[in-house]
């Protein structure tokens, strides 16, 4: 549904590039998720998905037709969420969705009302926009993206700034979206656990490159995380290191998930004065960390250079 | 087609709807009222009955409704007219673009040539409404003052001669005048349009425009031989265009040549905005 091919994007104002030959694909049907630190070209890579960006090299395809040459044609096929979206705050949701919907070629009434009741807004949709909660307007958002219906779901952050019970109802109505219509979702969110309940697959962005792709559920890593505080990291760090350990920012992974006790009673009788010694739960999270957070982090060596 | 007309009807629909755009309409109407109360003062009347009989004869057929509705249009719209249509040509696509309004449209299969037709069409007609509406109000605020019937006076320094019209005639001149001021603006909502479509702030395009219009006026008016050759190509010079149709008779070569000029001017602006907004990257 999605192709990502060989894009890169350099901004004027920027050192480095935005994106640097990130190539990635999504198949009909399923959530995936776009991981990385904040500048790790997430939102660079939805707009050129959306064809807001123009790379310098490479392209997005949507079904086969190049965003960037048939842009109008591909992009009719894509509902778009971004974080905080802004909307004319003086008009109505209704009029919003109206606004909005006009420049798809427009929707019918009854279909937007069927929307507006599904997203939960009926009895607010006729009231400003400027009288609207953060979630409410996120239920808009949901219904302008639905409007008419897309094939290919773009979601920029979506659940930022919603309460517990709004990203529980969100992550649902995702689901929902994928299940009962068949929707492709292409998910940009910092929240590993949010990626990690709905998406199929994930997308690893760092510093403008694509470090991972793969299934989310197909994941393993038989290493054991472990994150560890002490009172003298320096050396705790370099010990971890001669035990075989990598380090990924204040994780470290051992070769294998055993021996635990055996690793901190080793760490302790070395000189590490250990406060917190504590498994992580591998997965998603430790898939992130090694692949993300490691070069942003790197730690100084005994000679004083950075490992 | 169809489609454009709808996505245009919304667009008016969605400027209209603001708050803020009848603030213009309010200040306009302050203004017009400030020069009917400067226009109506005794020493203001003794000065026109004086002009008036000089040129014309009797000051109560020519000091009419029609006769000061134009002087309250004149003096408002050349203090406050470049300034208001910099505004909205300025702050239509750059405010939307600032706000974050503009990505849920860019995400929607709609070329960007067409979102700035659609917008700077509509910036068009919004203008030509502000100016019917100042144009209907001065004529009521003479009416109220004069009463119906007369005829109409029309001087400014840049016609040949005094124009001199019955009421019939006057009304038609009136609103044929007002009319060419939304063709005569053309220039200047190019121009903050397409100052808009870079990646500026929206008071910015409003500034530069008003500021370009100011130095363009200066310089027009300095009387040098060495401005003489570049005179044809000072905007606000062809802007008295509008005033060709109060002459007594209407100079129409003139006013089709300046006003192709203007609308020249205006659109190159627009297609200029277009280019510089097709190779934007529109990020949040």
């Amino acid at each position: 549904m999605l192709q990502f091919n060989q894009v890169t994007k350099r901004f004027p104002s920027a050192s480095s590039p935005a994106l640097d030959g990130v190539s990635f694909s999504v198949g009909r049907g399923r959530i995936c998720g776009l991981l990385g630190h904040n500048g790790a070209g997430k939102s660079t890579a939805l707009g050129v998905i959306l064809g807001m960006i123009h790379p310098d090299e490479g392209e997005a395809l949507i079904d086969g037709c190049s965003v960037q040459r048939r842009r109008e044609l591909a992009v009719a096929k894509v509902g778009a969420i971004f974080e905080a979206p802004a909307f004319y705050d003086y008009l109505s949701g209704w009029k919003n969705l109206k606004v909005l919907t006009a420049y798809s070629g427009g929707v019918s009434e009854e279909e937007m009302r069927k929307m507006v009741v599904w997203v939960g807004l009926e009895k607010r949709i006729r009231d400003r926009v400027s009288t609207y909660s953060h979630g409410m307007r996120q239920r808009l958002a949901l219904a302008q993206a639905l409007l008419p219906r897309p094939e290919l779901l773009i979601l920029d952050e979506p659940t930022d700034g919603l309460d517990p019970e709004g990203i529980v109802e969100f992550r649902q109505q995702v689901l929902e979206l994928r299940d009962n219509l068949g929707l492709t979702v292409l998910l940009s969110s910092h929240l590993l656990t949010e990626v990690e309940q709905i998406c199929d697959e994930v997308v690893i962005l760092q510093s403008g490159r694509m470090v991972y792709e793969g299934l989310v559920s197909g994941f393993s890593d038989d290493r054991g995380f472990y994150r560890i505080d002490s009172e003298n990291p320096e050396l705790t760090h370099r010990l971890c290191l001669e035990m075989g350990g990598e380090l990924y920012g204040e994780n470290v992974a051992f070769p294998s998930r055993e021996n635990a006790a055996d690793l901190l009673a080793s760490l302790i009788s070395k000189g590490a004065r250990i406060t917190r010694f504590a498994p992580e739960t591998g997965s998603l999270e430790s898939l992130y960390l090694r692949h993300s957070r490691a070069v942003l982090n790197p730690l100084p060596t005994e000679e004083g250079k950075v490992a | 087609m169809r489609q454009f007309f709808r996505q245009l009807g919304w667009e008016l629909f969605r400027l209209f709807a603001r708050r803020r755009s009848y603030i213009g309409f309010g200040v306009f109407l302050a203004v017009e009222l400030l020069f009917y109360y400067l226009w109506t003062r005794e020493k203001s009347q003794q000065d026109m009955e004086q002009f008036i009989s000089r040129v014309a004869g009797g000051f109560d057929e020519y000091f009419s409704a029609l006769t000061l509705g134009f002087l309250i249009v004149a003096f408002t719209m050349l203090l406050l007219g470049v300034v208001f249509v910099s505004l909205i040509a300025g702050d239509i696509l750059a405010k939307e673009t600032e706000d974050g309004n503009l990505r849920l449209i860019l995400a929607r299969p709609v070329s960007r040539f067409r979102l700035l037709l659609v917008k700077f069409i509509s910036c068009q007609i919004y203008t030509s409404c502000l100016f019917l509406f100042v144009g209907v109000t001065s004529l009521g605020v003479g009416i109220l003052e004069r009463g119906w019937g007369g005829g109409m006076l029309v001087w400014t320094p840049e016609l040949p001669r005094v124009s001199l019209f019955d009421w019939n005639e006057g009304l038609a001149r009136y609103f044929l005048a007002i009319t060419g001021f939304s063709l005569i603006y053309l220039p200047v909502i190019g121009m903050a349009f397409m100052l808009g479509c870079f990646k500026i702030k929206p008071a910015a395009a409003t500034i530069l425009t008003v500021a370009f219009c100011v130095a363009d006026r200066v310089l027009s008016s300095i009387p040098l031989p060495v401005f003489d050759p570049y005179r044809d190509y000072f905007i606000t010079s062809r802007m008295t265009a509008w005033l060709y149709l109060l002459y007594q008779d209407i100079p129409w070569a003139r006013f089709f040549e300046a006003s192709a000029w203007l609308c020249g001017f205006g659109l190159t602006g627009f297609l200029v905005g277009w280019i510089v907004f097709e190779r934007r990257d529109v990020k949040s």
